[in-house]
């Protein structure tokens, strides 16, 4: 036994002397730390960023409001989820308590407990960062088309189950909506009730895409400061026209591109309203 | 040299003195291939994974904090080394012997009125099958003598946990060794 351990002493130190093994750079032990340190101070940063930006979502845009009606509803909530950001949220997190259990903050902690701070320290300041503008300079960037935008993609997508905007005309059985992605004219036969709607006032719906149209099954009136975030995807995109009346002038300043519709449709609807044909009578007519 | 604190002979390591390297060697090559020892039974195996730890701490002595005790920073090496090895190959029965029995005996208070040979053998099959989670804590309090504090160092969970850990071990123990007397009718 002796003899073994003689051997394996002689053994290690012949290789630290020979120049075998030697000792590995304090630099590298340091780079380490730093890294491991920077990584995590990344990571929790961008995670309160990302919940900042999920509050935000949630609380501006038309996402949690279509869960209000009914089944359809349901469907406008999925296809409007930002999962992109929430997933990213998520693997951060995870990122996080990784990285802390394999930082000296962790060192004979319960992990549990700080999973728990790390968790309420996120919250926190991705609550507190909703009072900072910053949200909305990423919110800029996603309809200019920012690299930080790609989080609030899901903001500016075009919905198939549900349309949320300001009504620009009322008709018995349709309606003619300004939202982020131009005018759109929204069939309302089907609504069992119909709320009193006015021009003007801020809308959300839920039903089916059918070509050109929208077919709404369920419709209410919401607050334009309850959806902000559509409210100004609505300025972004139509600037002076927003809540313009269908004057003659109007109308001939109004250019195609704010209508949500192929090219053949746009330059129809454009020819028609430079006539000065009534905009009711222009969609149908463009839509046959 | 022997006056001389572990901490204190990687700090001279670190100015330099590599020759120091031997005398860290002689203080755990013994206690280190014991507590080995718990986890493998190849003779073989166990000589080159505490190689590959004597190797590993000489190489990564800079990552050493001074401030703390050399001892847990060694031990976790080996027990990275040991856990590693467990999870690449199967877990082979371990060995007590006869001090270590009594050590397990007397501390963890599980002698039963049985043939004492009989009751150690089981031991032995009882702890080769006790989860790693359990085994680990066991084997450092009861084997390698050590305190909380520093099982807590080496294995790097909160002191409350590894006295958790042992009580549950030890019942478990307890437990297994009751199904074998009642198995055999003892």
């Amino acid at each position: 036994m002796e003899d073994k351990e003689q051997k394996l002493e002689n053994n290690v130190m012949g290789k630290i002397k020979s120049g075998k093994i030697g000792l590995k750079s304090k630099y590298l032990f340091l780079a380490e730390k730093l890294g491991l340190g920077t990584a995590f101070a990344l990571s929790v940063l961008l995670s309160v960023l990302l919940f900042n930006l999920i509050l935000f979502y949630l609380k501006e845009t038309d996402n949690l409001k279509y869960l209000s009606l009914g089944k359809f509803g349901i469907f406008a909530f999925l296809e409007s989820f930002p999962y992109l950001l929430v997933v990213a949220f998520v693997i951060l997190i995870g990122l996080s308590g990784y990285l802390i259990t394999k930082s000296d903050v962790s060192y004979k902690k319960p992990f549990g407990y700080l999973a728990v701070g790390l968790v309420i320290f996120i919250m926190l300041f991705g609550g507190i960062l909703t009072f900072t503008n910053l949200a909305h300079g990423i919110e800029k960037q996603a309809r200019g088309g920012g690299p930080a935008g790609m989080f609030l993609t899901p903001l500016t997508n075009m919905r198939n189950s549900g349309v949320a905007g300001i009504v620009f005309e009322r008709g018995d059985d349709y309606l003619i909506l300004e939202t982020p992605h131009g005018l759109r004219n929204v069939g309302i036969e089907n609504v069992e009730e119909v709320p009193s709607i006015e021009k003007g006032q801020f809308i959300i719906a839920v039903g089916s895409q059918d070509g050109h149209d929208f077919n709404v099954e369920k419709i209410k009136i919401v607050d334009k400061k309850d959806v902000s975030a559509i409210g100004r995807g609505i300025e972004f995109k139509f600037g002076p026209f927003v809540g313009k009346d269908l004057n003659e002038e109007s109308i001939k300043l109004l250019p195609p591109d704010l209508l949500y519709f192929n090219k053949q449709y746009r330059d129809c609807v454009k020819i028609c309203f430079d006539s000065e044909i009534d905009s009711k009578d222009c969609f149908k007519e463009c839509h046959k | 040299m022997e006056q001389l604190s572990d901490e204190q002979i990687v700090t001279d390591i670190l100015r330099g003195d590599k020759d120091l390297y031997r005398e860290i060697i002689k203080r755990y090559n013994e206690k280190l291939s014991r507590y080995l020892r718990k986890f493998l039974s190849d003779r073989d195996d166990i000589e080159d994974i505490l190689q590959v730890v004597f190797i590993k701490a000489y190489k990564n002595l800079y990552g050493f904090n001074v401030n703390k005790k050399f001892s847990s920073w060694i031990y976790r090496i080996a027990h990275n080394e040991a856990i590693n090895h467990l999870k690449r190959f199967r877990n082979g029965r371990i060995s007590l012997d006869d001090i270590e029995y009594k050590l397990i005996d007397e501390k963890a208070d599980i002698k039963r009125d049985a043939d004492r040979m009989f009751l150690k053998k089981d031991i032995e099959r009882v702890i080769s099958n006790l989860n790693i989670k359990y085994r680990d804590p066991i084997v450092l309090f009861y084997f390698e003598d050590m305190s909380y504090e520093e099982i807590s160092d080496v294995l790097r969970i909160p002191k409350n946990t590894v006295g958790t850990l042992i009580l549950r071990g030890k019942n478990l123990i307890k437990q297994y060794l009751e199904d074998i007397n009642k198995k055999h009718g003892r």
